[in-house]
């Protein structure tokens, strides 16, 4: 048992975990994180086997169901496939860094339609951490879009604009629709000691690093900066005292098998938008007085399209997306729905055997004599592209505990429910539509969808993006933590993962959640001598 | 079956699938089943094999003693009445084919610049040329957040559970 309190804890080492102790860490003070998984290695990664394609489709599945890691913890899902890594860099591990911004009316839904919560922040005041952020973790784009407002240029200039890329622009240019080279967390040029990306389009995280996979790109200097980082240390339950303030966490060292616990004086959570419910449902439902810890699961609505052009584009080459597409970012309710979505453009899969044995939308070759002449007119010719947009919360739609199974820890199996509400069907069926539009606008000679509907209609989305479980908010009642990510029930506990995200707007949510991980972490610096006291929350 | 009898099934079976044509070595020249075999042991058991053979049941028979003819009817007659082992070997047989070294010599013969293990030097990609790649069009907008409005919501009707069957089987 550790008996000197930290000053400050934090509760998962993935990519806003490590932003916080950074922050902390540089700032002099004493740091302790414990992360339930390990270090991923350059060699842990398949990148560097010939059998890169089939490892990801099995002990580098980004699926916990699937892969069956021993870091993982179990969680049960009746209807979305459970995407995240448990280690070190969390999520980056696996992830694909595809990097847009939300948008300035993401944050206002409550005053455009009602039907999700205005965000007690503004675009306007996260603004300046989204470019401090970009330049911590290194990304790569093009500023000018007149579809955004107006930001710096990012660290690196844009990732090259290949032949697929050309191809997509071009059929937008068709229907005359909104396009923009794509945004990433990956770095065109060296930057910060790490490699410029080299094309492989591998994109399943990425073992050099040129994408940014935070235990290389911000733990070496958290730790460089006296940042204390535990492995293999699985938090099973955070403890309040009588003050009702959070003393520290209750952990097993899972080399050891120990049962022990780090005091500290402020807590901070960083286990994601499935951990971190999870964790404090289980810690007695602490945090909850408003009910909403672990409810509101977004996901965005996703649906996807893959086709075929004469053209040979060699899509399998460069970075897995090549632009993006903010056409129908705003809502207009004509469409009959509200809210909007994004086409995020990819290249190609950078597997030849995916090609065959299916990919986005699981078209796969046929057997014996047709074979060859299949893959001969596919392999190459190949693009696919999603569509992503902003699903409403649904109270429903949660991480819950089983109330009768239990881990190898005795701590109760987590539980996921989503399924998408009647404004995100019709945008999904809208969606299907456009990428149709776009596939024709290619001149793809096939095309084919992908609704992600099983064949019982149950809506099975890859659920990479795990947010709003612990939203944040400027009421207490409806929200578990206020604008500086502090729960208004335990006033030195603070949620800094993807949970506190209020809303998921039309995009790929990592930039957002770090910038707002990196504001959290410098408010708590710059107060911690009043939040390491304090018994009530600072500020609605 | 006897262990020569399964290697000579196994590499029937992925022939059948991958039978070769100009330029493309048949699955079994190049090893396919090999792969398959611990593909399946480790992903469905230990006993996997002897599952496939039970699977096969009386077309393992044609798939060792047919001609192609004879192996391709037995192939889909298993493919109809198991399609989750079938397709989980066709998908193996494929990925394997395709992560094969001679393999990725074909698909480069065929003019495609495509790597076994890209990771390490990557594709030569020309760089974002910013004359050349900028986008031109001019189109795209946002709204600021002072200018976000309400809009008329009631009128969607959204409490109507309406969009039940939407997506390809529409
Ligand atoms: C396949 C895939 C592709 C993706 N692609 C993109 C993309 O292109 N663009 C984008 O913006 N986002 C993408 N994402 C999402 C992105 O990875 C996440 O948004 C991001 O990692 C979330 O950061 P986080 O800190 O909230 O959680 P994570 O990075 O998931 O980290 C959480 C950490 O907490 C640890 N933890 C949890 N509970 C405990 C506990 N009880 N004790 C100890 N440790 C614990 C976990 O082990 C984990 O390491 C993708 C995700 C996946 C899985």
């Amino acid at each position: 048992m550790s008996t000197t309190p930290a000053d400050v804890l934090i509760i998962g080492a993935g990519a806003t975990g490590a932003l916080a102790a950074l922050v902390l860490a540089r700032a002099g003070l004493d740091v302790v994180c414990l992360e339930q998984g390990g270090w991923v290695e350059a060699g842990d990664h398949p990148h560097y086997s010939s059998d890169w394609s089939w490892q990801r489709k099995t002990r580098w599945n980004a699926d916990v169901n699937k892969r069956h890691h021993v870091d993982d913890y179990a969680v049960r899902t009746d209807a979305s496939h459970v995407l995240m890594w448990n280690g070190v860099g969390g999520s980056t591990n696996v992830y694909g860094a595809i990097w847009p911004r939300y948008r300035p009316s993401d944050f206002r839904k409550g005053d455009e339609h009602g039907l999700q919560p205005n965000w007690p922040i503004s675009y306007e005041d996260l603004a300046p951490y989204y470019d401090r952020s970009d330049r911590l973790i290194g990304t790569s784009g093009l500023s000018g879009d007149p579809g955004m407002p107006p930001r710096p240029p990012s660290p690196t200039g844009p990732l090259p604009f290949t032949d697929a890329a050309r191809v997509l622009a071009g059929a937008f240019d068709t229907l005359g629709w909104h396009w923009w080279p794509a945004e990433a967390a990956v770095i065109s040029e060296d930057y910060d000691g790490r490699p410029a990306c080299n094309g492989c389009g591998v994109c399943s995280g990425c073992a050099r690093g040129s994408m940014s996979k935070y235990s290389l790109s911000i733990w070496p200097k958290a730790l460089a900066a006296g940042a204390r980082l535990r492995i293999q240390a699985r938090v099973l339950r955070v403890e309040k005292g009588r003050d009702g303030r959070a003393t520290g966490a209750v952990f097993r060292d899972r080399v050891t098998g120990a049962m022990e616990f780090q005091p500290a004086r402020i807590v901070i959570l960083a286990g994601n938008g499935v951990g971190t419910p999870r964790l404090l449902l289980a810690s007695d439902n602490l945090a909850n007085s408003s009910d909403q810890v672990g409810r509101n699961l977004l996901h965005h609505t996703l649906t996807a399209c893959e086709f075929w052009v004469d053209r040979k584009i060699d899509g399998h080459m460069g970075y897995v997306a090549s632009m993006i597409s903010r056409e129908f970012a705003e809502t207009d309710i004509a469409r009959g729905f509200v809210n909007g979505f994004q086409f995020n453009c990819l290249t190609s899969t950078s597997s030849a055997g995916e090609i065959a044995a299916g990919w986005l939308a699981d078209v796969k070759a046929p057997w014996g004599r047709g074979h060859h002449a299949w893959f001969e007119r596919r392999f190459g010719h190949n693009l696919g592209l999603f569509a992503i947009g902003d699903d409403l919360p649904n109270p429903e739609n949660r991480v819950s505990l089983d109330p009768e199974q239990r881990d190898e820890e005795g701590a109760p199996v987590a539980r996921l429910h989503y399924r998408p509400g009647e404004n995100d069907r019709r945008m999904m069926a809208f969606q299907l539509d456009r990428l149709v539009d776009v596939a024709k606008a290619a001149g793809a000679y096939d095309y084919r969808l992908q609704d992600y509907l099983d064949e019982n209609g149950v809506y099975r989305t890859p659920a990479w993006h795990m947010i709003g479980t612990c939203r944040m908010g400027g009421d207490p009642e409806t929200s578990v933590v206020n604008k500086w990510h502090q729960s208004w029930d335990v006033p030195n506990l603070f949620i800094v993962d993807g949970s506190a995200l209020a809303t998921g707007g039309v995009v790929n949510p990592t930039s957002t959640i770090s910038a707002l991980a990196l504001r959290a972490a410098e408010h708590i610096r710059d107060n911690f001598r009043e939040l390491s006291a304090t018994t009530r929350p600072r500020a609605a | 079956m006897t262990a020569t009898e399964t290697a000579k099934l196994l590499a029937a079976l992925v022939d059948t699938l991958l039978p070769g044509d100009t330029g493309w070595p048949t699955g079994a020249t190049v090893g396919v089943q090999a792969p398959l075999a611990a593909r399946l042991v480790q992903e469905r058991g230990e006993d996997a094999l002897d599952r496939l053979v039970a699977a096969l049941g009386d077309d393992a028979a044609a798939l060792l003693n047919g001609d192609e003819a004879a192996r391709v009817a037995a192939l889909t007659a298993w493919e109809a009445r198991d399609q989750d082992l079938f397709g989980f070997v066709r998908d193996a047989a494929y990925m394997a084919y395709y992560e094969n070294p001679v393999i990725v010599q074909a698909i480069n013969e065929h003019g495609h610049p495509y790597r076994l293990v890209p990771h390490v030097a990557g594709y030569k990609l020309a760089r974002f040329d910013l004359a050349r790649d900028t986008p031109r069009h001019g189109r795209g907008a946002w709204i600021r957040t002072e200018a976000v409005q309400r809009v008329a919501v009631e009128t969607l009707h959204l409490d109507d559970e309406r969009t039940q069957n939407w997506g390809r089987k529409q």
